[in-house]
């Protein structure tokens, strides 16, 4: 009788442990699938503003990505092009401009603080002119995309069969903060390159060669 | 007829048992049991604990750590990172000073390249010169000025300089600056204006490999010192007497790529240049000879006599009535060696490398006679790449014992370990009030300097040379400095008042003294640009004031009889280590010596009728005493030899070479790398001679006794076998593995096919592999290749090849990649020798794919065997399905705990871990580099945009890489040629490497008997 009901208690208890398990675990990768990374950035960059709402062309900021296998993070100098003169939000700028008028005097230069980190790194002064007494810092940002280190990518290959970049990256125009969307296996890219080769790439008859030593060597 | 009825050999013991011998050769791994079976023992213990930790770490075990991607604030043009870039430079390797490119990945060089358009070297980098990018990663080069043995601020030590040399200048004492050759005109200069302030001061020069009794001679029969530059392409006949000029004399790139020319028996019309080799070791270019005469070291002066008296009888000239003694050399062997050469007059070419004037005079006269001086070797454009003077080295050395000497600067070399009496000249050394060395390491000179002002690598700094008079090069960094070394060029002008940096020094010489010996650009800022950009310009050469010949300096040489049964020493320089300065590169020291393929070690070569003579066996320790001292070396029978002969390598037992304690994986097991005194081989220069004002490699006589121990040689020619063993195969015959053809054979078209098989018709796939698209294949020249190994570093700077120690390779696990198979035909004491590259041969039917459980290496489709690391298990039967022995297994995770020397990895090369199988990927990594290239630039592949990196470094051109399938290509058009034949053809696995049959001059076995 007692050993009966230790089963059941047993049983029942496992059963729900394992409705537990499941429930928690799903999230949890195999070791190595960093599906879903979103780490938190040095600089709080807008993947959404700017290629999302502004339309700013994805190889603007990433252009080794045509001539390189590293699509590379953008020198601090390609942010100046534009930063030189945007310093901040189009908003905060308008409400200083209505407090100015208001308190009767001339609008003081308003910096967001994410783009004073940028300014910060590139040493430069409350102008935005290289300041000589402070040395230029380069930005730590935290990779998200990572491949092993016996896989060799080539974005300049896939760039220039007109492989979009979404087709890897996921809608990075509507994030906010840069999140691995796919898991970055072998199953997922060799899947793409017999699907390219079947179907071509945009219109675009070619051969995604599936050798191992495309990608291994 | 056939050359396939010769018995090619690789070491004595195959000689004698008619087969590779002993379980060596007969299985892929040496393996030695670690235990006793039947107890649990380390590695029972090790699974459990791996198990658990697996465990441990599996259940611990979510995100991979975090990396940071730090990309650059302002991205200069043309720097894109993940593209390589290159810088033109000059090899710091050696004082030949060939033209570099030096590759550069995220602002580090990781690869050195010959400069193709070079006109000196054309494009190929030797061995040495390859492994020097090491010398820039070199944690234990110093990294800033020392004063008194203690780190100190460069002010500092060069205000305590700057006030000891002016007290000097005031009291008129001596200052001497002691240099290698230096071929860059800047710092000559500089070193002159610095030393222009001093009443008493002298630059002396001195090569650790001299040639100074060449400059000599011209000083007396053509009245200027000068070294002439030798045009080995022009020579359809070569006589060398002990010269190595395809090795470690003066300029070898140069030279195997000028004689590999005067060599192609494809070019049209066909060239084939005559060559006869008199030396009394194995020498690289000795083994390369259509002809070789092994003398005794005295007789080797008597033969070239008895070569000028008859090749002045031919011309007339009175000018040397006879010689004096019989000839060495049999009688008729020189008539027709004297024929030859009086028929390609002003085509011929004699060298010479004896350490004696008067034989460089007869060399002169030779040439002179010839009508050599203007065509062959060129002496108004000469060469600057030896400028030693051994006459004042001694008076140098003289005058620092007599302690003459207040100020001493020492740049490039290491006089206490090069020198014989190195013991009493450090003694000397100490006592010299103002002793400055500009050494990169703490070397056995070095740490008794009171200053070390340590000069930068070549490549961190700004440099120039001028190699051969007329073609002036620039030297750029590739590199940030990575200490506080400062250029030799800056130190000399900071000790004479002048603050300026290295960039400025050079481009100021430049402009004043560069610039106007040219007419082509009328801008120096042009001019300057085109040439930092190229690596080189081309100006007008500074002849030397040459008077016409003088016969009269000319005499007979007075030849020493040879003494009865003694035996006599010749010191020589090693393809790997030419002299100590490269001492501290493990790359060099695990190369394998082209001829006797040992490793980290030097050794007493003896002949084989010599070693069975003295009851000597390989590995036996002898001692070995000549000019008043002694040295223990293991013995190393060398076939081929000089039965006198006792022939031992210079630059080994340097104190910088103690850091290989630790080489090699650490493990229970593990032995040495490093010999009883601490260091790599034991120095031989104490045993140098110093006579009749130069230094003598031959020193004479040595007496040789057993020391009654025995040390392990590392000697890799037993290794990777492609012979089947006796007992594995009692019927079979010799593999075809090299064949050679003759001339006449190659002319009336009787060369193709000829005894070799008939590929079989059966194909492992039938329909369902067809190449399509690329078929990537190599046709390497056998006639062509030299040997010279420089592949081999090549492979292994590009590949991430790593360094095993001495223990692994005694134990058959040698990493390289490509390997050179040399092997023997003939008696062992009159050797024709054979230089095969072997590496994977991307076999079309390869028959390690088929054995792979797990498909690790499977075949492309475009002919590569590929080797996938991440899918290997590391069962080995690949390796022992391999026919060719190509295939090498990462038994332990190779050190890679150096950071600084982790720079040089190649980023485009997985770094392999244990476990796991490799092999050459004909630098599928440069395939996929141009192919990505190609498509971005939206245009096919061209023929030859594709170089790996073995046929990148060889002077000779030996090694052809392409595509197949293109009808058109190089490739394609070398593998039809007559001479092309696979390796092991019979097995029917079709080979994508292609070897050319080596092309002999005469016919085996008869014609022209070879003289033993």
């Amino acid at each position: 009788m007692n050993s009966r009901l230790l089963t059941i208690v047993l049983a029942t208890g496992l059963f729900f442990s394992a409705l537990y398990l499941l429930t928690v675990a799903r999230p949890v990768h195999l070791p190595g699938n960093q599906q879903d990374y979103e780490p938190v950035q040095p600089v709080a960059y807008s993947h959404r503003l700017h290629a999302g709402e502004l339309q700013v062309q994805c190889l603007y900021c990433h252009f080794n990505a045509e001539k390189s296998r590293h699509a590379g993070v953008p020198p601090a100098a390609v942010c100046m092009n534009c930063h030189t003169m945007v310093t901040a939000s189009f908003g905060a700028v308008r409400s200083e401009e209505e407090l100015a008028t208001k308190e009767n005097r001339k609008p003081r230069t308003i910096v967001s603080p994410e783009l004073r980190k940028i300014y910060d790194a590139l040493a430069l002064d409350a102008n935005r002119k290289p300041d000589p007494a402070r040395t230029p810092q380069p930005i730590a940002w935290t990779r998200v995309y990572k491949l092993p280190d016996f896989v060799y990518f080539d974005h300049r290959a896939h760039v220039n069969a007109g492989v979009a970049c979404q087709t890897c990256h996921g809608p990075v125009e509507t994030m906010e903060r840069l999140r691995q969307v796919p898991d970055l296996s072998m199953g997922w890219c060799v899947n793409c390159h017999r699907e390219a080769t079947r179907n071509g790439v945009g219109g675009k008859k070619l051969f995604a060669s599936i050798d191992c030593s495309t990608c291994h060597y | 007829m056939s050359a396939d009825n010769k018995t090619y050999w690789k070491s004595l013991e195959e000689y004698e048992q008619g087969g590779p011998s002993g379980e060596r050769a007969a299985v892929e791994f040496v393996d030695t049991p670690l235990r006793d079976l039947s107890e649990p023992g380390r590695r029972d213990f090790l699974r459990a604990a791996g198990f658990a930790f697996a465990g441990a770490a599996l259940t611990g075990c979510g995100r991979a750590p975090v990396e940071r991607v730090i990309p650059m604030l302002r991205q200069p043009e043309g720097i894109t990172p993940g593209r390589p870039y290159y810088y033109a430079a000059v090899c710091g390797g050696c004082s030949a000073s060939c033209g570099v490119l030096s590759k550069c990945r995220d602002g580090r060089p990781i690869k050195l390249e010959g400069n193709p358009e070079h006109p000196v070297s054309k494009g190929g980098l030797c061995a040495v010169g390859q492994a020097s990018l090491l010398g820039l990663y070199d944690s234990l080069r110093l990294q800033q000025a020392m004063a008194r043995g203690r780190s100190a601020p460069w002010r500092e030590v060069d205000a305590e300089i700057s006030r000891a040399l002016d007290s000097f200048r005031k009291q008129r004492r001596a200052v001497r600056v002691l240099t290698q050759t230096i071929t860059g005109p800047a710092l000559s200069s500089q070193i002159s204006t610095f030393l222009a302030s001093f009443q008493d001061a002298r630059h002396v020069v001195y090569d650790v490999l001299s040639a100074s009794p060449i400059l000599d001679a011209h000083l007396r029969t053509h009245g200027a010192r000068v070294l002439p530059r030798y045009l080995f392409t022009k020579a359809a006949v070569i006589a060398s007497f002990d010269a190595d000029f395809l090795g470690t004399w003066i300029s070898p790139v140069e030279f195997t790529a000028a004689y590999s020319a005067a060599r192609d028996v494809d070019a049209q019309p066909a060239r084939s240049s005559w060559h006869i080799q008199f030396e009394s070791r194995m020498s690289l270019t000795g083994t390369k000879a259509d002809r070789r005469i092994k003398l005794a070291p005295a007789e080797i002066p008597a033969a070239l006599e008895h070569l000028a008296v008859r090749i002045a009888r031919k011309a007339g000239s009175a000018v040397l009535p006879g010689a004096g003694s019989r000839s060495p050399a049999p009688e008729d062997v020189m008539d027709d060696l004297a024929t030859r050469l009086w028929n390609a007059r002003g085509r011929s070419l004699v060298v010479c490398g004896l350490a004696s004037t008067d034989a460089q005079v007869l060399c002169n006269l030779v040439n002179h006679l010839l009508g050599n001086y203007g065509s062959t070797l060129d002496v108004d454009a000469p060469s600057n790449q030896k400028q030693g003077n051994d006459r004042e080295l001694m008076a140098l050395v003289d005058e620092i014992k007599a302690g003459g000497v207040a100020a001493l600067f020492i740049h490039g070399l290491n006089p206490v370990a090069d020198l014989p009496g190195g013991e009493e000249l450090a003694r000397s050394l100490a006592r010299v009030p103002l002793l400055v060395s500009l050494a990169p390491h703490l070397d056995e000179t070095s740490s008794l300097a009171r200053y070390l002002c340590p000069a930068r690598d070549p490549l961190e700094t700004w440099g120039d040379s001028e190699p051969v008079a007329g073609v002036a090069a620039i030297s750029q960094p590739a590199i940030r400095p990575l200490g506080q070394a400062r250029p030799a060029i800056e130190s000399f002008a900071r000790w004479s008042g002048v603050d300026a940096p290295a960039y400025e020094l050079v481009k100021g010489f430049w402009k004043e003294r560069v610039y106007p010996r040219q007419e082509r650009q009328q801008s120096f800022d042009v001019f300057w640009k085109k040439s930092v950009e190229v690596g080189f310009a081309l100006v007008k050469p500074q002849s030397p004031t040459l008077k016409p010949f003088d016969l009269s300096v000319v005499k007979p040489i007075d030849v020493v009889p040879p003494s009865g049964n003694g035996l006599a020493l010749v010191l020589y320089a090693n393809v790997a280590m030419p002299d100590g300065r490269h001492a501290y590169n493990p790359w060099l020291q695990e190369l394998p010596d082209p001829v006797t393929k040992a490793v980290w070690d030097n050794y007493a070569s003896l002949a084989p009728a010599t070693a069975e003579r003295l009851s000597l066996k390989n590995g036996d320790v002898v001692r070995l005493e000549a000019s008043g001292t002694a040295i223990e070396l293991p013995v190393l029978i060398q076939p081929g030899q000089h039965e006198q002969v006792v022939a031992v390598a210079l630059g080994y037992g340097r104190s910088v070479s103690a850091r290989f304690a630790g080489a090699g994986p650490k493990w229970l097991e593990r032995r040495p790398t490093l010999g009883p005194n601490g260091k790599v081989g034991v120095n031989a220069a104490p045993l140098i001679g110093w006579e009749n004002g130069a230094v003598q490699y031959w020193p004479g006589d040595v007496k040789v006794t057993s020391a009654g121990k025995r040390q392990l040689l590392a000697v890799t020619q037993d290794h990777h076998s492609l012979t089947v063993p006796k007992h594995l195969d009692p019927g079979g015959g010799p593999r075809p593995i090299v064949q050679e053809t003759t001339l006449g054979a190659l002319h009336s078209g009787e060369a193709k096919h000829e005894g070799a098989h008939t590929p079989s018709e059966t194909d492992l796939w039938p329909d369902d592999h067809p190449f399509t698209g690329h078929r990537w294949a190599m046709a390497i020249d056998l006639n062509a290749c030299t040997g010279c190994s420089a592949c081999v570093i090549a492979c292994q700077v590009e590949n991430n090849v790593p360094v095993t120690g001495k223990d692994e390779v005694l134990r058959n696990r040698e990493m390289h990649w490509i390997r050179i198979d040399r092997y023997y035909s003939g008696p062992p004491d009159d050797v024709e020798v054979a230089h095969q590259p072997m590496m994977c041969q991307h076999c079309e039917h390869a028959p390690c794919e088929t054995v792979c459980p797990v498909l690790a290496t499977v075949h492309s489709a475009e002919g590569l065997s590929q080797q996938i690391y991440n899918r290997c298990v590391g069962t080995r039967y690949c390796a022992n399905n391999c026919p060719f022995k190509t295939r090498r297994f990462n038994w332990f995770e190779y050190s890679r705990e150096d950071r600084l020397a982790n720079l040089a990895l190649n980023p485009d090369v997985t770094v392999r871990s244990r476990g796991v199988m490799e092999k050459c990927s004909f630098c599928v990594q440069r395939i996929q580099d141009a192919r990505a290239e190609a498509k971005r630039q939206n245009r096919a592949l061209r023929d030859g945009e594709i170089q790996t990196a073995c046929q990148q470094s060889c002077s000779a051109k030996a090694i052809l890489f392409g595509d197949l399938n293109d009808p058109k290509s190089k490739v394609t058009e070398r593998m039809k040629s007559k001479r092309t034949y696979r390796v092991l053809e019979e097995l029917n696995v079709r080979p994508s490497v292609g070897y050319l049959k080596i092309v002999r001059h005469h016919e085996p076995g008869k014609g022209e008997g070879r003289h033993g």
